[in-house]
């Protein structure tokens, strides 16, 4: 047959270099209500749960021990789960009905109550949940710092810029596990000389990740992962009860921290026990609730591209988002994974938190190009940058970010880039040459840098863990170099973890290190013209993007 | 903080202590804070302290260049972190309130063991005699009465599920 | 990779998937015109003592079920790879197959707690690997290669050759990192459909094996 001209331009759209694939409800490769989800249900006798969406007490596996006795808010649990689950659908998205009295049902219900209520809505529906049950008032942005040579001056450069872009969080990891220090004192350094008052991460294993949060190499943790069947659990070599002892392992070091989790996780890793991937991830957030974890980040996250290939995947990836923000979690939304080779379809996707707002977007935004992201790249990277803040324009909306200009952008990188050199001399870690930092100032990614001395560096970062060396030596050694103002951004960072109020749901830090969460500026959406409102300045810093003509100079 | 205010606070301490691991939330004793006093840095920063005992107001970078202030420094007071939970169940945070809880009473445990602990209770790390002599350790040496609750309440929870490590 | 490749490796997934006939591996003949690879368990593995040995660790399917990676490699020619490495550096190895997880970082775990040197290389038949050392926690790694469509022939020697330089205490140059982030979008949905094949294989209590692999 001859080949129809229609379909070999289609075939050779990006879409169709997609892996799809049809359901298959058996091994839970489905997005949302699998026929073999639990049917809800609740018992307790003796302030004890006994039957937990029809499973008898003796019948519990692990996780739904962990949720029985810990997750759900035993008081209003026989009222809330004997509504109507479309009833409860409908309180999600009426504005009428306040988010106060909506948290109250909700932190009642059983993981499969709350999942077949969520179930019932449409995307727009739940991007109007989204609007008033997301925790903080105003919505924000986190970024990914990485790449592929884990070149610390060029993650210093880069984060520096990424702050003075707008995004309140930074996160880095490595490709090779043994720069992870070196990564993250140059994302901390780097992200708060583009912008004092930014809290940075270093994605790692658990135990090493915790590790680097006490010696102060991080503000914070997220990848904390928890996932919805218990063998998929053991695998990541933890349980419910290992997750919640590490959860107040970070607080008691004044340390903020989230939960992971997001759908596809279980199929992903061969156990997904016949279930749909939300109710999976609904357990997921019960957990991260009956942890004590303060919020997620979840939104199917390094697993997109298992929803991604199913029918209802990308509406079930806000659904998981808004399950979360009706947990009273903080919800940091994913939008941080590739899962297209189509434009179309990764704005398509995004727009689900972008236009609502979520207390981070994305978790994180590349800030490098995609070929630098170490997290397998993300949804929308550094070569996006203005295409994201013309989409803030075009809609009138607040993703977080900020234009700016060519000249700001490039001596915050210098800056950074000076600074972290100076800190390794100080340190006696390796050395940073004059040409790594001309070379950052400028580069567009880790093609543009230098290579450097792999063994030597993993020495130096091995050695200086040895040594004992923790942050507050970083604002010794800053100070001495010279860098007085970074040491003090450096130090006020550190003074968030005697106070800890930044531990509370959807913390940031304002450039004055005030903390802004949940507790002092608490999402109070009621209707129009309620809620955050983009002010006035705000505006005028959306609407100023560099490529537009003012009439006047024509 | 007077010293009738610092007293109620001890008894109010101890009295959850008592109560176990399964107790309620302490009743907000006197002198004890909600979310109106959140920030504490910016509300009540008088009430603040490190775990090495030193008052928060009086914290400067001068003090760390100049070495009077060191890495040890730079942690939460367990008094801090039962504020903190205290204004976490005043916004209805009850799960979150006791993570802090029990992160109040693991200040008082070092790094090291802290991690030890956390690698314990990992699956298939640890017999069920070893958990429970890591509550006993926590509870007796440091004080950690929910934590060892919570470790031993895993304990059975692992032996019941085949997650302890094979004898 | 072309579609017409793609579309074969997932109806041959889905087929082995439906075909639901058990057992563990045992000699198969790889789908392509590569020479055969066969491999026999002996008997639950032994802890080395040779500090010159290097352990490497297959998933529950390699070589069984599986017979090539995700993007179409043999698996036989993944092995002889990783063992042409090591030998290069002077060292010997052993295969064993583990039961009761298909995570690689487990695998790989397994492989270096049982290895005489230490260092351990842990293999999944879609082709991502690890290499491990036995003081690591489990989930952490010396160098891990998580994106298994990049990984080609002559990374597999690279992976071999460095896993041997730790087992003699060197500081070897890692392997370059590579990145694609388009193997997510092309790959995810089939990594998990071969994942779920790996975990059908899982036998609860069986210790590991030690196995003889001709390849």
């Amino acid at each position: 047959m001859a080949r129809s001209k229609r379909f070999e331009a289609l075939d050779a759209r990006p879409v169709n270099q997609d892996g799809f694939v049809t359901e298959w409800p058996e091994v839970g490769m489905i997005a949302m209500e699998n026929p073999g989800d639990p049917k809800p249900s609740i018992k307790i006798e003796n302030g004890k749960i006994v039957e937990l969406d029809g499973k008898k007490r003796a019948d519990f596996d692990m996780i739904d021990t962990f949720i029985a006795d810990h997750a759900i808010k035993i008081e209003n649990a026989e009222a809330a789960n004997a509504l109507d689950s479309l009833e409860i659908a409908r309180k999600l998205v009426d504005f009428n009905c306040p988010r106060s009295e909506v948290i109250k049902i909700t932190t009642a219900l059983t993981p499969a109550k709350l999942t077949e209520a969520v179930s019932q809505l449409t995307v727009v529906e739940m991007m109007q949940a989204v609007n008033k049950l997301r925790a903080r008032e105003m919505p924000a942005n986190q970024c990914h710092v990485t790449n592929v040579k884990d070149n610390p001056v060029q993650i210093a450069a880069d984060a520096a810029e990424a702050a003075v872009r707008g995004f309140a969080e930074q996160e880095t990891t490595v490709g090779i596990v043994r720069y992870a220090p070196f990564n993250a004192m140059a994302i901390m350094i780097g992200a708060n000389v583009g912008r004092p008052g930014i809290l940075t991460q270093c994605a790692v294993e658990e135990a090493t990740e915790l590790d680097l949060g006490m010696k102060g190499f991080t503000a914070y943790a997220e990848t904390v992962s928890v996932y919805g069947t218990e063998p998929v659990f053991i695998d990541g070599d933890d349980t419910p009860w290992s997750k919640a002892f590490l959860a107040s392992c970070y607080a008691s070091r004044g340390l903020k921290m989230r939960f992971t989790s997001g759908t596809g996780s279980e199929v992903q890793m061969g156990y997904a026990e016949g279930k749909s991937m939300l109710y999976l991830e609904a357990r997921c957030q019960y957990i991260t609730k009956g942890a004590g974890s303060q919020g997620t980040q979840n939104g199917s996250v390094s697993c997109c591209g298992v929803p991604a290939a199913v029918p209802s995947g990308i509406r079930a990836m806000l659904a998981e988002n808004l399950i979360a923000m009706a947990l009273d979690l903080e919800c940091a939304s994913s939008n941080d994974q590739t899962f297209t080779h189509s434009d179309l379809r990764r704005v398509a996707r995004s727009l689900m938190q972008f236009a609502p707002g979520t207390d981070f977007i994305c978790s994180g935004y590349s800030a490098t190009p995609n070929y630098d992201n170490m997290f397998a790249g993300s949804n929308w990277d550094a070569d996006d940058y203005d295409d994201w803040n013309i989409i803030q324009r075009d809609l009138k909306i607040d993703g977080g970010l900020s234009p700016v200009t060519e000249d700001e952008v490039v001596a915050a990188r210098n800056k950074a880039a000076k600074v972290i050199q100076a800190l390794f001399r100080e340190l006696g870690l390796t050395e940073i040459t004059d040409a790594e930092v001309e070379a950052a100032t400028y580069a567009r990614g880790s093609q543009d840098m230098p290579d450097r001395n792999v063994v030597e560096d993993l020495k130096a970062a091995d050695g200086m863990l040895k040594r004992g060396v923790t942050s507050v030596d970083f604002v010794k050694a800053l100070y001495r170099a010279g860098y007085e103002d970074v040491a003090e951004s450096i130090y006020n960072i550190l003074m968030q973890r005697i106070s800890a109020d930044y531990l509370h749901t959807s913390a940031i830090l304002t450039k004055d290190f005030k903390v802004v969460s949940a507790v002092n500026y608490p999402n109070d959406y009621h209707g129009p013209k309620t809620g955050y409102q983009i002010s006035d300045e705000r505006w005028a810093q959306i609407k100023n993007i560099r490529q537009a003509i003012d009439p006047a100079t024509i | 903080m007077t010293q009738e205010e610092m007293i109620k606070q001890v008894m109010a301490e101890v009295l959850k202590n008592l109560g176990g691991s399964d107790a309620p939330a302490a009743k907000p004793a006197a002198g004890s804070v909600s979310s109106d006093q959140y920030p504490l840095a910016e509300k009540v920063p008088e009430k603040l302290k490190s775990a090495s005992g030193k008052a928060y107001a009086e914290f400067s970078l001068q003090k760390v260049i100049s070495g009077e202030l060191t890495s040890e420094d730079f942690r939460t007071n367990p008094q801090t972190l039962i504020m903190q939970a205290e204004v976490a169940e005043s916004v209805g945070r009850d799960a979150f309130g006791r993570n802090l809880r029990r992160a109040a009473e693991l200040t008082a445990v070092p790094d090291a063991e802290l991690l030890a602990v956390y690698n314990a209770l990992r699956p298939y790390r640890s017999t069920k005699a070893e958990l429970l002599a890591i509550a006993d350790k926590l509870e007796t040496q440091y004080g950690c009465k929910i934590s060892a609750g919570f470790i031993r309440e895993a304990a059975g929870v692992y032996e019941e599920r085949g997650r302890l490590k094979a004898e | 990779m072309d579609e017409k490749t793609l579309r074969a490796i997932i109806e041959e997934v889905l087929k082995e998937v439906g075909a639901n006939d058990g057992g563990t591996a045992v000699a198969t003949k790889t789908k392509t015109q590569a020479p055969q690879l066969r491999i026999t368990e002996i008997g639950p593995a032994q802890r080395g003592t040779d500090p010159r040995e290097v352990v490497i660790a297959l998933s529950p399917a390699f070589g069984g079920k599986l017979t090539q990676t995700i993007t179409g490699i043999p698996l036989g020619d993944v092995l002889r790879e990783v063992t042409a490495g090591i030998e290069e550096e002077g060292l010997k190895y052993r295969f064993i197959r583990v039961f009761r997880t298909a995570d690689v970082g487990f695998i790989a775990h397994e492989a270096a707690k049982l290895s005489g040197s230490g260092i351990g290389i842990g293999i999944q038949s879609r082709g991502t690997t690890v290499i491990h050392q036995k003081d690591l926690p489990p989930l952490s790694n010396l160098e891990l290669f998580p994106q298994a469509p990049l990984l080609d022939l002559e990374t597999f020697r690279q992976i071999g050759k460095n896993a041997a330089k730790y087992a003699k205490n060197e500081s070897p140059t890692p392997v370059p990192v590579r990145n694609d982030q388009m193997a997510r979008p092309k790959y995810q949905a089939i990594a998990a459909l071969l994942h779920i094949k790996e975990c059908e294989l899982l036998v609860d209590g069986k210790p590991v094996q030690e196995l003889k692999v001709e390849l």
